[in-house]
């Protein structure tokens, strides 16, 4: 594994954990420096990091805590406190 | 459509983060101290790092119970860096940033073993200045320049190295 990839699973932890700590602004900041290194070096987000991230708000989502997981027909929806919301399907 | 690297879990136990590569790796969330700096009031500064840009490190220093954060600007300090065979892992178990701050040795107890002298001769002499105390936790002190870190956080990595990309 790669620098850039290593970086990008640490700064996951990060946010994880400042956002346990109620520092949002800081969750965001290193969702943010975590895609930019993402873009920077054509990598993929891992699948944890995408689905748990804001597309809009970059907000670091903890369902339960700023996020709400919903089972809709044959899709999740998980919505930020903000607003936005993410689907993706699942199998039963 | 870009080639796409999946990044592989399965290589995940693979630790990038050496004395080596540390100045192209993520300084966020790594213990710090600041060992010179041309404002004497900074030097002993000891802390974590919680955020990174092109000319600052902001350390978050834990006191009794308060916790503060100085901006320290990389030009002009010298960093001292601890970095563990299991750094990742002891976040994800700890669960919170300023809890890790308790998980940072002491360097002024670490004891200067013999064993250090087999790792500084793996390194390569360009790297930064590795002082490896191996205090039995296999914690090793990286000193870095902070004039070598100055960049773009999100470009630290392709700038100094093996990027394909130059
Ligand atoms: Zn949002």
């Amino acid at each position: 594994m790669d620098v850039a990839a290593e970086r990008i699973d640490r700064l996951e932890e990060l946010a994880r954990a400042a956002t346990i700590d109620g520092d949002d602004e800081r969750a965001k900041y290193y969702v943010q420096l975590a895609r930019r290194i993402a873009e920077r070096n054509r990598l993929e987000f891992p699948r944890s990091f995408e689905r748990f991230t804001c597309d809009r708000c970059d907000a670091y989502l903890r369902p339960g805590d700023n996020a709400r997981v919903r089972l809709q027909n044959g899709h999740v929806v998980i919505s930020c406190d903000c607003g936005a919301h993410a689907r993706y399907p699942y199998d039963e | 459509m870009p080639v796409r690297k999946a990044i592989s879990t399965a290589n995940k136990q693979l630790m990038t983060l050496t004395p080596e590569t540390l100045p192209r790796h993520e300084l966020n969330g790594l213990p710090v101290r600041v060992v010179e700096s041309t404002d004497a009031s900074r030097v002993g500064l000891e802390g974590r790092v919680v955020i990174e840009t092109t000319n600052t490190l902001s350390v978050e220093i834990r006191e009794g119970g308060d916790t503060r954060v100085v901006t320290v600007p990389k030009s002009g300090s010298v960093f001292e860096f601890a970095i563990t065979d299991d750094a990742a892992d002891a976040a994800k178990a700890s669960g919170t940033t300023s809890k890790l701050a308790d998980t940072q040795p002491d360097s002024s107890t670490a004891d200067e073993s013999d064993r250090a002298g087999d790792d500084i001769a793996s390194c390569r002499g360009d790297g930064p200045t590795d002082h490896r105390h191996a205090a039995g936790e296999n914690v090793a002190y990286v000193t870095v320049d902070g004039s070598r870190l100055l960049s773009r956080p999100a470009r630290r990595t392709e700038t100094n190295g093996d990027s394909p990309w130059q």
